[in-house]
């Protein structure tokens, strides 16, 4: 009776239904009788499985599409002494051409050194591991073949055979190597963006200053940069089509709490298309602008929270924007640009802002109706 | 440093380093703001014979300046002159590393041109004469 080291994945198996096989390299579970299983077992009688189990066992040799081979560890240079009908399918060699070789016939210019010696130290502790290498076919087709060796001892505790199970990687590779590709555009995009509203931003500054219009200039380059760093967090994104709304607002409000002790932000993972970004970063930058002017970014001991959440009826959602100041210097009435930018940009947005004046600073809350579909 | 005012009338010189020239204009203009006197380079050996003819009080270095190029060389040559400077750079994260164990300040981009400069004169005040 054998017994295979726990650590050996028989368990893989129901995840690997799941996987698309490669063309050409057809499914050929379910398919009848393996007699590689007969003849291992006519072979090696002294290793025969009891009962049901091991029916089981040969069964599952036969059909897992995950392809399996045993070495003898006491034979000179580790030879294969089974190998089932997946490893067969999957290497594109035949039993005779396997039965009796070290597995390393596998390997070629692209498998990589370091992978196997860590392979042959494993197998030198009797130890398990798993390794992605770069193996290749009898057609000389390579594949990222995901290695897994480990040890079987027998009832005993005696090492029998060397246990290696295989199974073709190279889609999951490509799929990595794709969202690789995919972030390393993203960031290169953001490097673009970030220099674009930089160049916009020293047109509009030297224009403004040969115009003498440095004031105005002044305040368009900041609605400018504001709406850079809003759409700056769509960036990392991209692929989703929505952006995290707190992330924007974060952005947008950096700048004015650079040691990020006057701002306080409350908000979960809410989502929001890319559109109301521009809106929802302007409008947040105007509100800041004016806290840095006569509100509770004025004085020293000042703070604003800033919340958002989903409101609105399960028709029509809108994101919600508590603007909440306090510590500001006491003032009777609401100052500031009511009627302003603000409320224009909003209203034009089907939302709106209501503010209201506490006297130590301004209570606002707005509202954006909310498109994340 | 004696080089920081050359002479008392004279304003301080504040290399500026970008490969962009409309970024380059800009901080020029607002170098002159601050009542120093911009010397502007495009590219990296430009950059260094600046730094080799005029004694300069500080500088604001864009960090990549296109081409694979960098400016770490100025960087080195301006740290080992005891000269401070700002990175004035849109990408953070992936600066090259031996840049950033220069020890300048980071500004990222896009920060008001004003403001760079005062980083970069900031870095100046503090410094004993």
């Amino acid at each position: 009776m054998l017994h295979f080291d726990r650590q050996v994945p028989f368990d893989m198996h129901d995840k690997q239904t799941e996987l698309p096989l490669r063309p050409g390299h057809t499914d050929q579970a379910h398919t009848a009788f393996d007699p590689a299983v007969a003849r291992f077992r006519a072979q090696h009688p002294e290793d025969t499985f009891d009962g049901a189990s091991g029916v089981l066992f040969e069964q599952a040799m036969a059909q897992t599409r995950m392809a399996i081979c045993l070495c003898d560890p006491y034979a000179p240079d580790l030879p294969i002494i089974f190998a089932n009908r997946a490893f067969r399918h999957l290497t594109g060699y035949d039993e005779h051409e396997i039965v009796g070789r070290n597995c390393r016939f596998l390997q070629g210019p692209g498998s990589d050194p370091a992978q196997i010696e860590k392979m042959r130290k494993a197998i030198a502790r009797e130890d398990v591991v798993v390794v992605e290498l770069l193996n290749y076919r009898k057609d000389g087709t390579a594949f990222w073949n995901a290695l897994h060796i480990g040890p079987v001892y027998d009832a005993e505790g005696k090492l029998v055979y060397l246990f290696g199970s295989q199974w073709d990687v190279s889609d999951v590779r490509a799929a990595r190597a794709d969202e690789r590709h995919a972030r390393d555009l993203a960031r290169e995009l953001s490097h673009r963006m970030k220099n674009m509203f930089a160049v916009i931003g020293s047109i509009v500054n030297f224009t403004g200053r040969m115009r003498g219009i440095e004031v105005e200039a002044r305040e368009i380059n900041d609605r400018i940069q504001a709406l850079g760093r809003a759409y700056e967090t769509t960036l990392d994104d991209s692929h989703r089509g929505t952006v995290e709304v707190g992330q924007a607002i974060r952005a947008v409000l950096s700048p004015y709490d650079p040691d990020g002790t006057r701002i306080a932000f409350e908000g979960n993972g809410l989502r929001s298309d890319f559109a109301s970004v521009s809106v929802l970063g302007l409008s947040l930058h105007e509100l800041a602008v004016d806290a840095i002017r006569y509100g509770a970014l004025a004085s020293d001991s000042g703070r604003v929270a800033v919340g958002w959440r989903r409101n609105g009826t399960p028709e029509e959602p809108v994101i919600r924007i508590d603007w909440i100041e306090s510590g500001g210097l006491p003032r009777d009435t609401l100052p500031g640009s009511a009627g302003g930018i603000v409320e224009r940009m909003l209203d034009m947005a089907k939302g709106g802002i209501v503010r209201e004046w506490r006297g130590d600073g301004l209570r606002a809350s707005l509202n954006i109706p909310l498109r994340n579909a | 440093m004696t080089t920081l005012h050359p002479s008392p009338t004279e304003p301080c010189r504040i290399l500026v380093l970008d490969d962009e020239p409309l970024i380059l204009l800009d901080l020029e203009f607002a170098v002159e703001d601050a009542g120093c006197k911009p010397l502007t380079a495009l590219d990296l050996m430009e950059a260094l014979t600046i730094v080799q003819n005029h004694a300069i009080s500080a500088a604001i270095l864009d960090v990549s300046l296109g081409k694979g190029q960098t400016c770490e060389q100025v960087a080195r040559t301006l740290a080992a002159m005891g000269v401070p400077y700002v990175l004035h750079t849109g990408d953070l994260d992936r600066m090259d590393e031996a840049v950033r164990g220069l020890g300048g300040t980071l500004v990222p981009k896009p920060t008001p041109a004003a403001v760079v400069v005062a980083r970069a004169l900031e870095s100046l005040a503090i410094r004993p004469v």
